[in-house]
């Protein structure tokens, strides 16, 4: 009762037209940026942050959720008619949807990746609105030291998980660790690792570090390794699903949400391991085996709309933890992250009771982005595919050219402007011998956080260090996080490959 | 397990790169000046903490560096791939455009120096016609420059500086 009473007043709130139209922006974006290679949903929040210099929060949060939830849409587009993914987390869909739209069912396929994600994103958001108080609830019990603890298990998950080696992940971690430390310490007042610059007292933005490894980076990288896939574009056909179709899809689209929101609620690592642990359920379970990629099929509708339904599940799932426990769990949650802390909110328990209704506006306005999305998707989708006309040379321009804007627009430094190009660099380094990216961001914005409960938990049990271990709830999280180190070998072991997210 | 155990001197450098990380962050550390008063856990150990994590993954790269190489590295990311033809001409346009855009935008404005970062990375990604770029440029600058100015309130710097 009480949580339809919130969701109500999120509705009213969520339907004036100022937010529709915060609402309607988002998802423009978020499509257009999804269907657009080398520009992902982290870059483009992080590339639009400046504007909570003047937006009101409910507004500006609203079009990031829709940017975020776009891609998801859009980036199935891309995958289906190009085989090029636009996102990591449509990689399967590629594989599957791609092979459809090369034997003539490239409509089915985005049918069923759109309304799929539809679906999905409405379930996913109903689960939301059911789980997120209960879990900020529990959360308000949490202390230092078991905040202490979740932090650790993220970060363990996020540099353990994404990327090929747990090692490289956790170098990456290190150095956003690292750069987390620059800038003043908030217990001690003492500045450190500023080495004199005055550029660096206030620490590194997190905007700078994302533009200049994601757009930089980026940019730079395919330059010099990239080689021009010369992908035949598929023609669109009828997005017609016949009775057959619909039959396969539902009961892929459901498991795909059941295995998609919970990954996207813990600290996992983003949209991969749900698509691919969907699109090898959805294998196991077919009728008809012989149509999926790995036994040389015509393409397997199931292995689209699981897959599809599961990573806009977990795009959902991951704004649990992001709203009840100030969590990102991957690298779009943390630019999101720095987005309220732009506006002095902190996410976690505290959110539901002092920003209840910029919260229940926000997840009302989730219901009607996913609705929003499903009519800009199905009938526009052919407006879509022309982004793809835009030539390379340009839509790299324009991506350095907002990269520009976004940096220099925090604060008209130009020093800003060279650290930019010099983190994009090391991007292109990192890139190169395949570091994971994302363990930097969460590593930079969580690391400070870390340091802080750290230093409360033990200021509360005296200088005890053993509390993170006597304690239940911590110790818990404890134990989990040693799972996690162990659990990826074992995936390994069996074959599945993780990609990140960004 | 091959049986010729490679040395490869760039991954070697990335591990060095990570210990002198470690290093310098531990010897910060060590600089900090003393803090008064009742403190349970000073500003220099959860540093030294991520100094000796760091410290810890050098020393493994290190050593998958100098035994083959790093583990698991993508296919197409081995050491063996080689940088595209046109490649390093197209990463110096580009690196000049954002070097010329951080030197020039205090002095030329945005509009301008945005412009000439549009021209010369589209230069870098293939483009042949610097004319209607720079032109395409300008074109994309300028309704930023006033959306940014006058809808977000987030000033950038004027089209052309005070001297005009």
């Amino acid at each position: 009762m009480d949580i339809l009473a919130s969701l109500a007043m999120g509705f009213s709130s969520a339907l004036t037209p100022i937010n529709l139209m915060w609402g309607f922006i988002g998802c423009l974006l978020g499509t257009a940026i999804g269907v657009l290679p080398g520009i992902g949903p982290a870059l483009t929040v992080a590339l639009l942050l400046p504007i909570t210099a003047k937006v009101d929060p409910t507004g500006a949060l609203i079009m990031f959720a829709g940017i975020y939830y776009g891609a998801q849409f859009g980036g199935s587009t891309t995958s289906i008619l190009l085989n090029t993914p636009g996102e990591s987390s449509s990689m399967v869909t590629a594989l599957e949807g791609n092979l459809m739209a090369r034997n003539g069912r490239a409509g089915p396929a985005l049918a069923t990746a759109a309304i799929g994600s539809f679906v999905a994103g409405t379930i996913a958001t109903v689960l939301l609105t059911l789980f997120a108080p209960i879990v900020a609830k529990l959360a308000l019990k949490f202390g230092p030291a078991e905040y202490f603890a979740i932090l650790v298990l993220s970060f363990t998950t996020v540099s353990a998980v994404l990327g090929a080696s747990m090692l490289r992940g956790f170098a990456s971690l290190g150095i956003g660790l690292t750069v987390g430390l620059i800038g003043l310490d908030s217990t001690s007042g003492i500045a450190r690792y500023t080495l004199g610059v005055p550029e660096l007292v206030d620490g590194i933005e997190v905007v700078l570090v994302a533009v200049g490894l994601f757009a930089v980076g980026e940019a730079l990288y395919s330059l010099l390794y990239h080689k021009e896939e010369a992908t035949g574009r598929h023609r669109l056909t009828s997005l017609w699903m016949t009775c057959a179709d619909w039959k396969r899809s539902v009961p892929a689209w459901l498991r795909g949400t059941l295995i998609g929101f919970p990954f996207g609620s813990i600290p996992a690592g983003g949209a991969e391991i749900p698509t691919f642990l969907s699109y090898s359920t959805e294998r196991k379970l077919s009728k008809y085996p012989k149509e999926f990629a790995a036994s040389k099929g015509e393409g397997a509708i199931e292995g689209v709309a699981g897959p599809e339904a599961a990573n806009n599940a977990s795009a959902t799932g991951s704004l649990v933890p992001l709203l009840t426990l100030g969590i990102p769990t991957s690298a779009t949650a943390a630019i999101l992250l720095a987005a309220f802390q732009n506006y002095n909110l902190q996410p976690g328990p505290l959110l539901f009771e002092t920003s209840g209704e910029l919260v229940w506006t926000l997840v009302a306005s989730l219901y009607i982005g996913n609705v929003i999305l499903l009519v800009l998707n199905l009938p526009l989708v052919g407006l879509w595919v022309k982004l793809l006309q835009i030539p390379r040379p340009y839509l790299n321009a324009g991506i350095l050219v907002f990269a520009t804007i976004g940096v220099y627009g925090m604060r008209h430094s130009s020093f800003d402007l060279l650290l930019m190009l010099a983190i994009g660099w090391g991007g292109v380094l990192m890139r190169r011998f395949d570091f994971p990216v994302a363990p930097v961001i969460v590593g930079m914005l969580l690391g400070p956080m870390a340091e802080k409960q750290l230093r409360n938990a033990l200021s509360i049990s005296q200088g005890d260090w053993t509390v993170f271990v006597t304690q239940p709830i911590s110790a818990a999280f404890l134990a989990l996080t040693l799972l996690v180190l162990v659990v990826p070998h074992l995936l390994h072991a069996r074959g599945i490959k993780l990609h990140e997210d960004d | 397990m091959t049986p010729v155990r490679r040395v490869v001197p760039v991954q070697l450098a990335i591990s060095a790169g990570v210990i002198a990380i470690s290093a310098a962050l531990a010897y910060g550390a060590w600089q900090f000046p003393a803090e008064m008063g009742f403190v349970i856990l000073g500003a220099y150990v959860y540093p030294y903490a991520v100094a000796l994590f760091l410290a810890g993954v050098g020393v493994v790269l290190s050593y998958q560096a100098v035994t083959g190489g790093f583990r698991e590295l993508a296919d197409h990311e081995d050491e063996s791939a080689k940088v595209i033809p046109g490649g390093k001409a197209g990463v110096a346009w580009v690196t000049a455009g954002l070097l010329g855009v951080a030197v020039l935008i205090n002095l030329i404005g945005f509009v301008l120096a945005a412009a000439l970062l549009f021209a010369c990375s589209a230069r870098g990604f293939g483009s042949r016609h610097p004319l209607r770029d720079l032109a395409i440029g300008i074109a994309l600058t300028l309704p930023i420059y006033w959306l940014f100015n006058a809808g977000l309130g987030v000033s950038l710097p004027p089209l052309v500086n005070a001297w005009i």
